[in-house]
């Protein structure tokens, strides 16, 4: 069970006396990335914030790294990085002043030449490192929180709908990056309505339907990675 | 670095690059400055001008020609109030109670030359003074610039980045309110300075001007707080500033106005018309000193006669009208002083009403531990307004006792026919240099203290209560996912 950066085991959220998460169940290796898709309403965020400890579990079990969000918050949120939708910097201050601020609230000391090195591998432009972020398109912060997510460190990586609103090539770049990621070791939990990107970076695809994974694919190992008509009907099936 | 402080310094920063919160703060800190400056000068300038006023009207009591004494009495003296080292702090009830007090025999005036009395009505809504900025704007300042400290990041997301990073609810309170806190400090820091310069002037007040700066710093504290916690609870930040607005009306403006209000129809202080009508009613009862065939005399006369073993006040040993002068005043004086006694009475438990309405309002609180504290509340002009009777009655009776020893009887009663007996009924003016001179000392710092108290410890519950409220967003902010 340790062995793994994230393991969920019949997890139940209920939020007032509506069940979101019934009977969720997935595991998560070093360096796997996971796809997990689902209609709206189907229990995707709500199961990104279980893991962050925002929301609390019914019953089952959910640890990252070993720990449990309600038990250990500060040991599970030191494992995490996670990159909302919208991502959240501060309009006011520059993508390396927002870096720099997040990593002291998170304990983690960076270098400025680490944080530049993260910037560029991320391919964030020069010129806006020490511009402020009420200027950024939504590439330049999803970049930059990505790069907030490298020099974190983190094992486990939580993306709630990374590519919406982005380019086609912006999108590409993106995959990009968290194929690094996977081979650096780091574990990614993906929520998205992508699901040719999904299907393009994911080791395993899952599809969440009434708060539990309704079907599981897992990329092969030649070939196409996955059957995109399988992938599509079965998407269709529980919309 | 402690995450709060890491949070207070990002808050800070944010502050001092938008251009509205820095206005914000800008102004909160020219507002507290002028407020600080303008009021030292003016009242010092007050102050001096009311020393000058008594040094001159004592100097012409005393420079007056020969005189028979009861034309002194009717001559009669002026006090004035003087002003304390930390009035230019708070004038406190200065302006609306008068400064002022005409002092003659047979009569106790009203003090009068009150500011907001002699000046245009806009006095009325507040001098802008060190205690009404931080009473009144400071709270409202805050809020513009904390309503949205934690609203603001809700709505875009960043408050749960911050959680997803570690940052606790707690944390992130803590945070925000000690960056609202250095503002509160700003907006302090010359009313502070105004009075450690007061308290460097006068160092028997430096304890009581910091217990003053305490009161202030746990107000603006209690405001912060619950600023903080205000915007930790909201949805939206549109919501919280409606709430902190509708709290800054209740706490400031309505709570106080409506105490003052309540506490005035439930114990009604009589007018000054009708206290003088009852007193002139008394004293038509008791007895007319002028009237030769009033009972009272009448049964005095016989009495003092009797006494001194005579038949004819032509016969005692001394002037029987100044004799008479002096029992008449003690009957008036005694009646000035039950009435004054009874309305001192109705406004110590209108005071008392208006303390307990603390528990709704911290303004309340903190604006009588101010007044308390520099000297300039009701409790001091009462003080004042006694010491003036003593000094008035005590003066009265001197000239009353000049006229009974040094003026002869006979002379008294045949100076209206006789110029010669007029003349002769003339004192020396050296009589009036040996008169005292009329000296107030407000309540000592101890008897300050010990009346700010109660109102020290409604400031204090109103910080619990801020701590609690901030312990209850925390709550919601962690059951919330922040």
């Amino acid at each position: 069970m340790t062995d793994y950066t994230l393991a969920i085991d019949n997890l139940v959220v209920e939020r007032g006396s509506r069940r979101i998460v019934d009977g969720l169940s997935l595991s998560l290796a070093p360096g796997e990335i996971y796809a997990l898709l689902g209609g709206n309403g189907a229990g995707k965020s709500t199961t990104l914030f279980a893991i962050l400890g925002f929301l609390p579990v019914s019953s089952g079990t959910l640890t990252v790294c070993g720990h449990s969000p309600a038990a250990s918050p500060d040991a599970v949120r030191a494992s995490v990085a996670y990159l909302p939708e919208n991502v959240a910097l501060y309009d006011h201050l520059t993508a390396r002043e927002n870096v720099d601020y997040f990593l002291k609230v998170a304990d983690c000391t960076r270098s400025r030449a680490d944080i530049e090195q993260a910037f560029a591998s991320v391919s964030l432009a020069e010129a806006a490192w020490d511009q402020r972020a009420g200027r950024f398109s939504k590439g330049m912060r999803q970049k930059t929180a990505i790069a907030l997510a490298l020099l974190r460190n983190t094992p486990l990586l939580l993306l709630d709908e990374p590519t919406s609103g982005l380019d086609p090539a912006a999108a590409a770049d993106f995959h990009g990056l968290l194929e690094a990621l996977s081979a650096r070791g780091v574990s990614i939990l993906m929520v998205t309505h992508d699901l040719l990107g999904a299907a393009d970076t994911a080791d395993r695809i899952g599809l969440i339907a009434g708060g539990r994974i309704a079907n599981e694919w897992r990329a092969q190992a030649s070939g196409p990675r996955f059957d995109l008509n399988t992938l599509h009907d079965g998407f269709a099936g529980v919309k | 670095m402690n995450r709060s402080l890491i949070i207070a310094a990002a808050e800070l920063r944010l502050i001092l690059r938008s251009r509205l919160a820095l206005v914000g703060v800008v102004t909160l800190l020219l507002l507290s400055a002028i407020a600080a400056v303008t009021s030292a000068v003016q009242m010092a300038e007050t102050a001096q001008a009311r020393a000058q006023a008594q040094i001159e009207t004592d100097e012409q009591f005393k420079a007056q020609p020969n005189r028979h004494p009861h034309r002194m009495v009717h001559y009669g003296t002026y006090a004035l109030r003087p002003v304390g080292p930390l009035a230019a702090f708070d004038p406190g009830v200065d302006s609306f109670t008068g400064t002022v007090v005409f002092l003659e025999g047979h009569r106790q005036n009203s003090a009068t030359f009150g500011a907001a009395r002699e000046s245009s009505d806009l006095l009325r809504f507040g001098q802008l003074t060190p205690a009404f900025v931080l009473q009144t704007l400071a709270p409202l300042l805050l809020i513009f610039l904390g309503f949205a400290t934690i609203a603001r990041e809700r709505e875009r997301g960043s408050l749960r980045a911050l959680a997803a990073h570690g940052a606790s609810a707690r944390s992130i309170l803590g945070g925000k309110a000690m960056a609202l806190g250095v503002v509160a400090l700003l907006a302090l820091a010359p009313a502070l300075v105004a009075l450690g310069w007061a308290a460097l002037r006068q160092p028997h007040e430096g304890g009581i001007a910091l217990l003053i700066a305490l009161a202030y710093a746990g107000y603006l504290a209690a405001w912060v707080l619950g600023i903080v916690a205000v915007s930790g609870i909201a949805r939206t930040s549109q919501g919280a500033l409606i709430a902190l607005i509708a709290a800054w009306a209740l706490i400031v403006v309505l709570v106080p106005r409506a105490a003052a209000g309540i506490a005035g129809v439930a114990d009604p202080l009589p007018s000054r018309v009708d206290t003088e009508l009852a007193i002139a009613a008394d004293l038509r009862r008791i007895g007319d000193s002028h009237n030769p065939d009033d009972p009272h005399f009448a049964a005095f006369k016989a009495e003092t006669l009797k006494k001194y073993g005579v038949t004819r006040t032509e016969d005692l040993p001394f002037n029987y009208r100044g004799y008479m002068a002096q029992e008449g005043e003690r009957i008036t004086s005694q009646l000035f002083k039950d009435y004054a006694a009874r309305a001192d009475a109705i406004r110590a438990r209108q005071s008392g009403w208006l303390g307990w309405a603390g528990v709704l309002s911290p303004a309340l609180s903190v604006r009588d531990a101010s007044m308390v504290g520099a000297a300039t509340d009701l409790m001091t002009h009462t003080a004042f307004m006694n010491a003036a009777e003593a000094y008035r009655f005590d003066l009265v009776q001197r000239l009353n006792g000049l006229q009974a020893t040094a003026v002869s009887g006979a002379d008294d009663a045949a100076r209206s026919k006789d110029p010669l007996a007029d003349r002769r009924t003339r004192i020396s003016a050296d009589f009036w240099k040996t008169m005292p001179e009329f000296e107030f000392n407000a309540p000592s710092p101890a008897a300050r203290v010990t009346v700010m108290v109660p109102s020290l410890l409604l400031l204090g519950l109103w910080i619990a209560l801020a701590f609690g409220v901030l312990g209850l967003a925390a709550r919601r902010m962690e059951r919330h996912g922040a």
